[in-house]
C-alpha cells in the first residue's frame, strides 16, 4: 500500500489557511421547506465566522445544486464548503465528488444531517426543528473550519473473486464473473452446488424444471 | 448447475466452509475448511459402485429425509461435482466400498480436513435460506400427523426424480389424495415465530396446486392464505390461472388440524373471512407452506466475514435503497436469498447485480479506500520516552499497530480500519484519528452545546448502525426530542472519555452514548473497547452522584429507528423529571470535577488553537459582542 505523505505526516496539523466556508442550505422540496424555513437557516449560518457565502438551494444534490456550489468555490475561493440536506449515508459520496470536480480536496466538505435528523423527526415541532437545524450547521461550519485535505489510501486489487454459497445466485454470479475473465472459487459447503433449487419439482413463473 | 462446473474459470469447492476472513477490499484473505470426503476427487469417476456397496443407510437430507442413502452417497444423482463421499458419523468400517471401487482406489479413508488460504479481491455472499419447522406449531400436528407434510416435503413427492418417482401419496397408507389443502404463511407473518413475510410461498401454493391439478384432474385443493401476494411480472395471470382451473381459495389463517387416528383424515378449522364464518373441511392430506428463515449458521457467517444482520435475522444491505446489493464492508456483497427472501428470477438478478459490482473491483488495478486511519504524534508517545505502554496496540481489533518499548506505537496504515480504539484508549493522547481529531470532534460539542446546553440532549453516535437508527426514525417519521443534538464518530470505540468530560463541563444536560450491538460492530471489537469505557464512565458519574437518566449508553442498530426515538424520549422524560434549579445546581457542582480532568485537554495538538475560534462561533450563535 502506498503511504501517502499528506496522510501520513502532515494531515493530523492544523490547517494553516483561514477558512473560507460555504454553506448550502437544502430544501429537499418540502422535506426540509415544509418543516422549517431554510432562509432563517441560511441568515444565521452567514453571519457565523469563517463563512463567506451562504445561501438556499431547492436540491443540493440536483445537477443546478450541484452547480451552484462548483461555480462558488471558483467564485467566492471557497476552501471548505458545509451542506446541510439530508443523511450522509445518502449524498456524502455526492457531494465530496462534487466539490472535487471543482478542485477542491473531497475532506474539505462537511454534512449538518437536517432532515432524516431534524425535519422528518421533528415535523410537530417546527420551532425545536429550526433551532436544531442551526446548531447542526453550526456545528457543520465549526468542524468544517479545522478539516485539513487527505488522500484516498490506494490499495492493489487481487484479481480472483469469491463466492460463498452456490445456490442459483450464487451459480450465477460467479458465472457472470468468470465470463468476464474473473477467476471465481465457488465454495459450498454441502456435497453438491444447486442449493435449494435443486430440490424443487419445476418452478413458477415458466414451470419448467429447475436444474 | 452444469455450467459452473464446465466454466474453467470456476474452481467449485464442495463440502467446504469458510473458517476466517482477514484482510479488506482488493486484498481479503480467506481461510477455508476443505472437509475430507474421503473419496479422492482426483480418482473417483461418479460410477457409484460404492453406493451400491454400501450396507448401511440413513435418511437422505436431500430428499427431506423421506428417502434413505448409503454411508457411501452423493445427495443427488445430478450432483455437482460428480464425486462420491463417504459419511463417517455413519459408517461402520466395513469397506465394502472400498472393495467395489477396486483398481480405481479412489476412497482413501486417511484423508483429513485441509485449511487452505485464499488470496480474493472481493466476495459475493449468497448462502441462502432454511426453512420453518413447523413442530413447534402443535395446532397443526405436523409430526404427529402423518398427512401433515410441508412444502419442501411436497417438492420432493411430488418430483418425479424424487423418492416416489413424481407419485404423490399419502405417507400413512400410500394412497393417492383426492381432497389436498395447502396453508400459506405457516410461521410466516406471526408474531410468535416470523413477523415478516416470505415472499415466495403464495407464488408456489398456485404452483403446486397448478401441478397437481394438471398430473390429477379429479384432485380437488384448497388454499388456505392471509393475502395472496403476486406482485411480479406475470403473477397476477399465474394467480387468475389457479382460480379459473377450479383451485378453491379460502381466505382465513386455519385455527387448528385434527386427525381421525383410525383413518388418518384431516379436518381443518378456519374463518372464511368471504363468508364471515368458521368452517371445518376434511382432507385426505395437508401441506404446511413454512417459512423462509436465514440459516442456521447465520449469526456464526455474520461475524466471520463482518458483516450486520437485519432484525429478521437476514444479512444487511449496506442501504436498503441506493445500495441494495452491497454489505457495509467495502468489497462484500449480497446475491439471493441470504440478504431476505427471494424467488429465483429475483435471486438470478442480484446474482448478476453482486457480480456486476464486484467486478467494478476486480477489474481496476488498484482501489481506493478512506484515509480516515489513525496517526501517532511520536513526540506524545510515552513509549518514545521508555515507558511501558502498548495500550492502543491490545485495544486496536485489527493488529495495526506496532508497538515495542523504546520506540513510538507506529499504525501500519494498511491494516488500519479507521476505528478509532486507539485514540479513545490512548491516556497520553498521544493518537489521532485523520477526519475525527479531537479539534475538530471538540468544535462540533461546543457548538452543539452553545446555546441552552441544559436542555440538551447530546447523542454520540457510530457511522455504522446508531446513526443508521437515527437516520431510519426520521425516514419512518418516528418523532422525538428536538432537544437531541446528534454528533457522528465511526465507532463507539473513538468516544473518548474526555470528549464526555468536556460536554458535561459546558453544562451539557443529557449525553447519550451509542453504537452498534456487539454482534453488529463494524470492526470486530471496536464495540467491546466502546461498551468497557462507557461502564467505566457509568461507574464514575454515579460516583459524582450524578442524576440518573442524565447518561445514557444504548447500543442501537440501523434497523431501530424506533428505539432511537425511544430512547431520547426516555431521555427527554427524565431530563424533565429533574426540577431545573436542581439540573443547574448539579451541572455547576459538577463543572469543576470534570474541569480537572481535562486539564491536559489543551496540550492535545491543534486543540487550544481550534478554542480560540470555536469561541468566536460561539459568541456569534449566543449573540455576544465579538470582541475581536
Ligand atoms: C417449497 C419451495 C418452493 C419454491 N418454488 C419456487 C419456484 O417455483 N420458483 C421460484 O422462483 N422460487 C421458488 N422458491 C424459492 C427458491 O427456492 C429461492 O428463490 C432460491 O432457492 C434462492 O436461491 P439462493 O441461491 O439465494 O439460496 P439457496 O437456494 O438457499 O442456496 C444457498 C446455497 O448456499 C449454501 N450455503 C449456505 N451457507 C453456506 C456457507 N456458510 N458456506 C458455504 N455454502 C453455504 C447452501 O448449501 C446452498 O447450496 C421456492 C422455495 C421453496 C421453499
Ligand atoms: S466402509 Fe463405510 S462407506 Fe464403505 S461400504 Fe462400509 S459402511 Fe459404507
Ligand atoms: S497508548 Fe498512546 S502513549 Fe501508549 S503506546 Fe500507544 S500511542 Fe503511545
Ligand atoms: S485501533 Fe482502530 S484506528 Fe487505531 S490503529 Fe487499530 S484499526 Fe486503526
Amino acid at each position: 500500500m502506498s503511504e501517502d505523505p499528506i496522510t501520513k505526516s502532515h494531515a493530523a496539523d492544523f490547517p494553516q489557511d483561514e477558512p473560507r466556508i460555504g454553506v448550502y442550505v437544502c430544501h429537499c422540496g418540502s422535506n426540509i421547506a415544509g418543516v422549517i424555513p431554510p432562509e432563517e437557516v441560511v441568515d444565521f449560518a452567514g453571519k457565523l465566522p469563517g463563512v463567506v457565502r451562504s445561501i438556499d438551494t431547492m436540491y443540493a444534490c440536483a445537477d443546478s445544486g450541484q452547480r451552484l456550489i462548483k461555480e462558488d468555490i471558483a467564485k467566492y475561493g471557497l476552501n471548505r464548503v458545509v451542506v446541510s440536506a439530508c443523511s450522509v449515508r445518502m449524498h456524502e459520496p455526492t457531494f465530496r465528488g462534487c466539490v472535487a470536480e471543482a478542485g477542491l480536496n473531497p475532506f474539505l466538505m462537511e454534512m449538518a444531517n437536517i432532515r432524516e435528523q431534524c425535519t422528518w423527526a421533528h415535523g410537530h415541532d417546527r420551532a425545536g426543528a429550526l433551532e436544531k437545524a442551526k446548531d447542526l450547521t453550526a456545528a457543520a461550519v465549526a468542524k468544517a473550519s479545522f478539516l485539513t485535505p487527505l488522500n484516498m489510501i490506494k490499495v492493489p486489487v487481487t484479481k480472483r473473486a469469491m463466492v460463498i454459497g452456490g445456490g442459483v445466485a450464487g451459480i450465477n454470479a460467479a458465472l457472470d464473473l468468470a465470463e468476464q475473465n474473473i477467476p471465481v472459487t465457488l465454495v459450498e459447503k454441502e456435497p453438491t452446488i444447486g442449493g435449494v433449487m435443486a430440490q424443487l419439482n419445476k418452478t413458477f413463473p415458466t414451470m419448467d424444471c429447475s436444474i | 448447475m452444469v455450467d459452473a462446473a464446465r466454466q474453467p474459470l470456476i474452481e467449485v469447492k464442495t463440502f467446504t466452509e469458510v473458517e476466517k476472513v482477514e484482510g479488506y477490499v482488493g486484498n481479503f484473505v480467506v481461510t477455508l475448511r476443505e472437509k475430507a470426503k474421503y473419496v479422492r476427487a482426483d480418482r473417483c469417476n461418479g460410477c457409484g459402485a460404492c453406493t451400491k456397496a454400501c450396507p448401511v443407510e440413513i435418511p437422505n437430507y436431500f430428499e427431506m429425509n423421506l428417502a434413505p442413502r448409503k454411508a457411501a452417497y452423493i445427495p443427488m444423482s445430478q450432483a455437482v461435482p460428480l464425486i462420491y463421499n463417504i459419511d463417517m458419523d455413519a459408517c461402520i468400517h466395513c469397506y465394502k466400498c472400498v472393495e467395489a471401487c477396486g483398481a480405481l482406489e479412489a476412497i482413501d479413508f486417511s484423508m483429513e480436513d485441509k485449511l487452505v488460504e485464499q488470496e480474493i479481491g472481493a466476495i459475493v455472499v449468497a448462502t441462502g435460506f432454511s426453512h420453518f419447522d413447523p413442530t413447534p406449531m402443535t395446532e397443526y400436528g405436523y409430526g404427529r400427523f402423518p398427512n401433515v407434510i410441508t412444502a419442501m416435503e411436497m417438492e420432493r413427492l411430488n418430483n418425479s426424480a424424487g423418492p416416489t418417482n413424481g407419485a404423490l401419496i399419502r405417507p400413512s397408507d400410500g394412497k393417492s389424495p383426492k381432497q389436498i389443502a395447502i396453508i400459506n404463511c405457516v410461521g410466516s407473518r406471526d408474531k410468535r415465530y416470523n413477523p415478516s413475510c416470505s415472499n415466495f410461498c403464495c407464488m408456489y401454493a398456485i404452483k403446486n396446486a397448478l401441478l397437481l391439478k394438471q398430473m390429477h384432474p379429479d384432485t380437488e385443493i384448497s388454499i388456505y392464505y392471509i393475502d395472496i401476494r403476486t406482485p411480479s411480472k406475470g403473477y397476477e395471470e399465474f394467480y387468475d390461472r389457479a382460480r379459473e382451473s377450479g383451485i378453491r381459495f379460502i381466505q382465513g389463517r386455519p385455527s387448528e388440524i385434527t386427525e381421525d387416528p383410525d383413518t388418518h383424515q384431516l379436518f381443518i378449522s378456519s374463518e372464511d373471512i368471504t363468508l364471515g364464518k368458521v368452517i371445518e373441511r376434511e382432507y385426505d392430506m395437508v401441506m404446511l407452506n413454512q417459512a423462509a428463515i436465514p440459516q442456521p449458521d447465520q449469526n456464526h457467517m455474520s461475524s466471520v466475514l463482518n458483516i450486520a444482520q437485519s432484525p429478521g435475522g437476514w444479512f444487511m444491505e449496506y442501504h436498503p435503497k441506493l445500495r441494495p446489493i452491497d454489505s457495509p464492508t467495502d468489497g462484500i456483497f449480497f446475491a439471493g436469498a441470504c440478504q431476505g427472501p427471494k424467488d429465483i428470477p429475483a435471486s438470478v438478478a442480484q446474482g448478476s447485480a453482486a457480480a456486476s459490482r464486484a467486478s467494478r473491483i476486480l477489474h481496476s488495478d488498484s482501489w481506493q479506500i478512506e484515509p480516515t486511519v489513525a496517526v501517532v504524534w511520536p513526540d506524545r508517545c510515552v513509549s518514545a520516552k521508555g515507558q511501558a505502554c502498548g495500550i492502543c496496540a491490545r485495544a486496536c481489533p485489527y493488529g495495526a499497530i506496532d508497538y515495542t518499548k523504546g520506540l513510538a506505537a507506529e499504525v501500519i496504515t494498511a491494516k488500519c480500519h479507521g476505528c478509532g480504539a486507539c485514540v479513545g484508549e490512548c491516556p497520553h493522547d498521544s493518537i489521532t484519528q485523520l477526519h475525527y481529531t479531537d479539534a475538530q470532534v471538540l468544535a462540533q460539542i461546543r457548538t452543539l452545546l452553545a446555546v441552552e446546553p441544559e436542555k440538551k440532549i447530546l447523542a454520540f453516535r457510530c457511522q455504522w448502525c446508531s446513526y443508521g437508527g437515527a437516520d431510519l426514525a426520521g425516514t419512518s417519521h418516528f418523532e422525538y426530542s428536538a432537544n437531541e443534538r446528534g454528533l457522528r464518530v465511526m465507532c463507539s470505540a473513538r468516544m473518548d472519555a474526555d470528549l464526555i468530560y468536556d460536554a458535561y463541563r459546558l453544562g451539557a444536560g443529557a449525553i447519550l452514548y451509542s453504537g452498534c450491538h456487539p454482534q453488529d460492530c463494524h470492526y470486530i471489537t471496536g464495540q467491546v473497547v466502546g461498551a468497557k469505557r462507557a461502564a467505566r464512565l457509568e461507574k464514575i458519574f454515579e460516583r459524582m452522584q450524578m442524576s440518573p437518566g442524565r447518561f445514557r449508553v444504548e447500543w442501537i442498530s440501523a434497523a431501530e429507528g424506533d428505539k432511537y426515538a425511544r430512547v431520547i424520549n426516555e431521555m427527554q422524560a427524565s431530563l424533565d423529571a429533574i426540577p431545573e434549579d436542581a439540573l443547574k445546581a448539579e451541572i455547576e457542582r459538577l463543572r469543576p470535577e470534570m474541569a480537572k480532568k481535562l486539564t491536559k485537554l489543551n496540550e492535545i495538538p491543534g486543540v487550544a488553537q481550534a478554542s480560540v475560534q470555536v469561541d468566536f462561533i460561539v459568541d456569534e450563535m449566543i449573540g455576544k459582542e465579538k470582541v475581536a
